[in-house]
């Protein structure tokens, strides 16, 4: 799994789900937290339409950690300010990265759920799609 | 009277700032967080986009600090956002995936996608509703959730933009991808002509209220004609960053919420054969900031001699903690300046009365 899908699963996930997956990890491996989370900044760079350059839009806090599992590092960043969600994250990826995280199950139920939610939503939002209807003759403009 | 130089007031100055608790003492009532977080977001948004720092639960609680000032909540965010370092940039943000929540375009009906409404205040009634008196919150984030569960899931997709069209018909101009780095406003002096990238900057982070006015000016003649908004758009955008030794893999770090907008005017070029476009790409949903952007973009490509085409005019005066902190200032002691003046008036007046 390529590292955004992982993260972006992560992120979307409820914080006990990922505080629980990485304390399994944390029972069989040996845990040390090279980077204790702290916060930091992200400038948001984006490319605008009219002349396709790039230009900074503002910037976001988040909190960043790097640990090693069983020797093997990981690192989380994510937006926002809570410490114990992102360590849980980085050592998730720590396991990830030291194939120490062997059943990939729980991530992809726990995606499939938030793409579900999202269309759900989305299916939402797109009933206020408008249907056009000509007011002339009848014939389409 | 004399010159008046003056110190101490401390202890008044003490009290004072104890006494603005009193202001916020009026009720038994805490104002949550999470309250103000969800059910002031409009105000939030608009906090984040001025303090130009994405972070909804902070902004939340400096509007709670400060009885809900915006001025004062983008200074104390500005402030705080100070004390952290920059240890990330975002990999380009491609708004093109946008997950829309909204999606309109006062130029074409048909658009690729088609036009979705979202949630608008535009075709309300303004009439107050005393019902949110005493209105049932738990029930109504109930029925919410409900709402949503019981839908059909609908498959989320991403549409190009409506300029895209106009483009490939060769009415808009079409430029190469440039990555040349920007400016960046929050660590340079802004500079005359300014770059692109630094009036889209400080556009987005400007004060609400000083580019609308602006923009407004501009549709009152003292700027160009009337643009069109060609696409205004909603939604939630990802961002990522690079995975640290691995430079083929991005960490994915949340989705913003931002408000985005193309308007088409008149290109200058004689014959009127082309369009040009105008952006703006605000934080949250500020969708009248977005648009006013987007106006000013174009007028300060253009140029000209009204104010809103002057890039000086319209990218110094429009910073939200720059502007009330110049204002405010006014507020303090300023004996010797202002006795100095008054000595002068008097010797004249007293010249005069000889």
């Amino acid at each position: 799994m390529k590292k955004r899908r992982l993260f972006k699963i992560l992120s979307k996930a409820d914080r006990g789900i990922v505080l629980d997956m990485a304390d399994e990890i944390k029972k069989r491996t040996e845990v040390v937290v090279i980077k204790a989370p702290e916060k930091a900044l992200a400038m948001i760079k984006m490319r605008e339409p009219v002349k396709e350059s790039l230009f900074y839009l503002g910037e976001v806090i988040v909190t960043e950690t790097t640990v090693s599992v069983n020797g093997v590092n990981g690192t989380a960043v994510a937006m926002g300010d809570d410490y114990d969600k992102t360590l849980a994250m980085a050592i998730i990826d720590a396991a990830y990265n030291g194939n120490l995280f062997a059943d990939e199950t729980v991530l992809l139920e726990l995606e499939k759920e938030q793409i579900a939610r999202e269309e759900k939503e989305n299916a939402m939002f797109m009933k206020t799609m408008v249907n056009f209807k000509s007011m002339d003759s009848g014939e389409p403009v | 009277m004399a010159y008046v130089a003056v110190s101490g007031g401390e202890e008044a100055i003490e009290e004072s700032i104890k006494l603005l608790d009193y202001y916020r003492s009026g009720t038994e009532k805490d104002l949550e967080l999470e309250v103000i977080e969800k059910k002031m977001s409009l105000l939030v948004d608009r906090v984040m986009s001025e303090a130009g720092l994405y972070a909804p639960t902070y902004a939340a609680l400096a509007l709670k600090q400060c009885e809900g000032s915006t001025d004062e909540a983008v200074f104390l965010l500005r402030a705080y956002r100070s004390t952290l370092k920059r240890n990330f940039y975002t990999t380009v943000t491609d708004t093109r995936n946008m997950r829309m929540l909204r999606r309109i375009s006062a130029a074409f009906k048909d658009i690729p996608g088609g036009q979705v409404l979202g949630a608008t205040y535009d075709y309300t009634h303004r009439l107050m509703n005393f019902n949110l008196k005493n209105e049932d919150a738990k029930a109504l984030h109930r029925k919410m959730i409900d709402k949503i569960e019981s839908q059909d899931k609908e498959e989320i997709t991403s549409f190009g933009r409506v300029s895209d069209e106009l483009k490939k018909e060769g009415l808009l101009d079409i430029y190469e991808k440039h990555d040349e780095k920007p400016f960046d406003v929050t660590e340079n002096l802004l500079e005359f002509p300014a770059k692109r990238s630094a009036r889209l900057q400080t556009l987005s982070r400007a004060d609400t209220g000083f580019i609308s006015g602006l923009a407004y000016a501009v549709l009152r003649g003292f700027g160009q004609v009337h643009p069109t908004v060609g696409e205004l758009r909603s939604g939630y955008v990802e961002l990522e960053v690079l995975y640290t030794n691995l430079p083929e893999e991005t960490i994915y770090i949340g989705e913003i919420l931002l408000t985005e907008v193309e308007a088409f005017n008149q290109a200058e070029d004689k014959n009127q054969l082309k369009l040009a476009s105008g952006y703006g790409a605000v934080f949250g949903r500020n969708e009248n900031k977005a648009i006013a952007m987007s106006v000013l973009d174009r007028e300060l490509e253009t140029g000209g001699d009204y104010p809103p085409q002057d890039e000086e005019f319209v990218l110094m005066h429009g910073d939200c903690l720059e502007m009330n902190g110049f204002i405010s200032h006014l507020k303090l002691p300023h004996y010797v300046t202002f006795q100095s003046k008054l000595d002068a008036v008097r010797k004249t007046r007293g010249k005069k009365n000889e």
